[in-house]
């Protein structure tokens, strides 16, 4: 009960009796668990020496001689700072030009006033619907055609408009009271400074929870990059990934493998770890609005 | 001023970092400048041996510049190639996947390599010579050369000798048909009650494997997976299509010998190396990791009969895109030829495992050398006597999916296979309706 105590430290006093809130702590745990398991698992398959054998990958328990010869393999194989780098630029890239195009769309469908401003958000939303692959080829063609073939502007240039984004923007400043932008209309702002010192301050836990969604899918995307680069030195993470992951005839150096996902991972995982209070309140609120 | 300075800032980075990545490099009076795509369908460190391969290339080549670009998994090479090519930016040289070079060469997008060729003074007879006759039918279609066997495979039985000897079983004489094969999947498998601590046999099923698999068996079966000469028609809905994936089926639920489940290679491959499995049946292309890595005896055998021996051959080719400016095509061609030459073709061998194409390859003294120290390597090539092309139709990799979905289905255990096999058929003859329409179904 030690650890129930331990948990519960935070709760508020009027719950700490009551059974539902135990429960919930208690499945929450399991739930972690759960999850666990399978980072544990790379962690130890990371530091596992080859010589304990391909039968003891499989196993939980940690070697005890631990090695850092499969991160240097994996070191070797890839150039994981510069892929780590590209990366960081394609994420960071998206998201700047994202947050601007969001914004002013969003505005633009929650609070102006134009004709067939319905049918054209419902057009909008109905990008959602549509799956990526099924673009690649006409993507390409465009991205090829602007001189951006093999460029990292060239992967970044598809998502720099997103309608979940746009969506999530619309609600948000629809949630915003009118009086406090025709407030600032009668002491003369401009509409970009009513966007820029009302809507945008007011929505910035939609803003994070928006950056929570957009960074890790283009930081997991492979298909796209993988079309458009061609030059080595211009791979993002998950394509240099993959060349001591992708098999079809057969086999695999899991130790290898772990090393090289660990890599990939981290830069995300100690971003989490940094602001984890930041995005879990940012969700929060943003789903209560 | 509308937006704070931070954010004009900003903007203005995101401008200058856009505009600086999407410079071209400028085009110079320098070598030509050709990408090579390829995939890895095997082990990861063959990354690093092309690296190896391409910078002794352009050391020796310097009036050539060729990048190596790592492509994904043999079907996602397809797809980046294909994008690549409508976009406009064709790599000069593939290495593509032996059975998609039909279904390319049927959408015009594969440059007919004859006229090199004829122009290096060497007849279309001498060139195809080079390569082991059984290669020759995924490389020349409508009796043009449209691709150069680079690296190949068959299918291999592979066989843990320590525990065939355990059972009592001679290593030295493996199962020929599959008769034996059952027999001694039952005698290596081990159980404790009700579970399972040793299978007898394990085979591989995942896209792209499965339907190379089905083949393998369908063949030694006595059948055709699909028209050899024709690429609207395949055979899943027939007689020996049927025996082969029920056999596969009757080792998992009627024998419970084999892993149970559609298994991915790599998972077959760990299983055997870890002793999990005393036989597999898997590419030639995983018999380095299998040396490197197997801490017992292992023998690797021909693939068992149940009709006749037979085996298709696997592995890729190299091409060359349609739509190529000439000095790229000619930059290409010294490439392919160059990476197909008998001490190239042999060194790639050596460091993958899969057999070298080019048969003056195993006349090199290398070559030589290294089967002497590993006789397990030359099974595959003793096995290209009963190897015949790997299937290749119109629109290869929906039509394979077709029946590997099916496939899969039942060995997961829910469906039968006859049920399964039909399905396929009609779904695989839907796919192929157009080009049927526009070919053997149009009449004057």
């Amino acid at each position: 009960m030690k650890l129930f105590d331990w948990l519960y430290k935070d709760a508020p006093l009027a719950t700490r009796g009551e059974i539902t809130p135990k429960l919930g702590f208690a499945l929450t745990v399991l739930l972690a668990i759960v999850w666990l398991i399978p980072f544990l698992w790379m962690v130890v398959a990371t530091l596992r020496p080859a010589s304990d054998g391909i039968n003891a990958m499989a196993e939980l328990m940690p070697s005890l001689k631990p090695t850092l010869d499969n991160i240097r393999d994996a070191w070797e194989i890839g150039d994981f700072p510069r892929y780590t780098l590209n990366t960081t630029i394609i994420c960071a890239g998206i998201l700047l030009v994202q947050f601007v195009t969001i914004t002013l769309a969003g505005f633009a469908f929650a609070r102006l006033a134009f004709v067939g401003k319905t049918l054209i958000f419902y057009l909008f939303l109905m990008q959602l619907m549509l799956v990526p692959v099924l673009l690649i080829v006409p993507n390409l063609k465009l991205v090829a055609q602007l001189g951006l073939y093999d460029t990292l502007t060239g992967v970044m240039m598809p998502f720099f408009a997103s309608a979940f984004g746009t969506f999530l923007m619309r609600q948000a400043f629809e949630a915003i009271p009118t009086e406090l932008e025709d407030a600032a209309l009668i002491d003369g702002a401009s509409l970009l400074q009513r966007i820029r010192h009302i809507y945008v301050p007011l929505s910035m836990p939609s803003f994070s929870a928006f950056a929570i969604i957009s960074v890790p899918s283009h930081w997991n995307d492979f298909l796209w990059p993988l079309m458009v680069i061609n030059s080595p030195d211009k791979r993002p993470l998950t394509v240099g990934l993959s060349v001591f992951t992708k098999t079809a005839e057969g086999t695999q150096a899991w130790g290898t493998i772990a090393a090289g996902t660990l890599m990939v991972i981290a830069p995300l995982l100690v971003t989490f770890l940094i602001f984890q209070k930041r995005f879990i309140s940012s969700f929060v609120t943003s789903g209560i609005k | 001023m509308l937006f704070s300075r931070r954010l004009v800032l900003g903007l203005a980075i995101v401008g200058t970092l856009a505009g600086a990545l999407a410079l071209p490099a400028l085009a110079g009076e320098g070598p030509t400048e050709v990408d090579l795509f390829f995939p890895v369908p095997v082990d990861g460190k063959l990354a690093r041996d092309m690296g190896t391969l391409i910078k002794e290339f352009n050391e020796t080549h310097p009036d050539v510049k060729a990048t190596a670009v790592y492509t994904g998994s043999y079907d996602d090479t397809l797809i980046k190639t294909r994008a690549a090519i409508k976009a406009g930016k064709p790599p000069a040289a593939v290495i593509m996947s032996a059975n998609f070079l039909l279904d390319m060469q049927i959408e015009n997008e594969l440059t007919n390599l004859d006229a090199l060729i004829k122009a290096d003074g060497t007849t279309k007879e001498q060139f195809l010579g080079q390569f082991f006759p059984a290669l020759q039918g995924n490389a020349v279609i409508n009796r043009s050369v449209y691709g150069v066997p680079f690296h190949n495979s068959t299918p291999l039985l592979y066989i843990n000798a320590d525990k065939a000897k355990e059972a009592g079983l001679d290593p030295n004489k493996p199962p020929q048909t599959w008769a034996e094969l059952t027999d001694w999947a039952k005698k290596l498998t081990k159980r404790e009650g009700d579970k399972v601590t040793q299978w007898g046999i394990a085979i591989p099923c995942a896209y792209d494997y499965c339907g190379w698999m089905m083949e393998t068996l369908t063949m030694s079966n006595g059948g055709r997976y699909y028209n050899e000469e024709f690429g609207g028609e395949v055979y899943y809905d027939t007689p020996s299509m049927l025996g082969a994936l029920s056999w596969w089926n009757d080792l998992i639920y009627k024998h419970k010998v084999h892993t149970p489940g559609a298994t991915p290679g790599p998972a077959v491959s760990t299983s055997f190396i870890s002793g999990n499995a005393a036989m597999m049946m898997l590419s030639t292309g995983s018999l380095t990791y299998v040396r490197d890595n197997a801490k017992f005896a292992y023998k690797v055998a021909f693939i068992p009969r149940n009709v006749r021996n037979a085996v298709p051959i696997g592995g890729a080719s190299l091409i060359m895109p349609a739509g190529l400016e000439a000095d790229k095509q000619k930059a290409a061609w010294t490439l392919i030829k160059w990476m197909t030459s008998p001490e190239k073709s042999g060194w790639w061998s050596r460091a993958t495992g899969y057999f070298a194409p080019n048969m003056a390859a195993y006349k090199t003294p290398e070559m030589v050398e290294f089967l002497n120290k590993n006789p397990d390597a030359k099974t595959a090539v003793e096995q290209l006597d009963v190897a015949k092309p790997w299937f290749a139709t119109y629109k290869t990799v929906p039509v394979r999916k077709n029946l590997e979905d099916e496939v899969m289905l039942v060995l997961n255990g829910k469906k039968q296979p006859k049920e399964a096999l039909a399905a396929a058929q009609k779904a695989a003859d839907e796919t192929l309706k157009p080009y049927n329409a526009e070919t053997s179904l149009k009449l004057p």
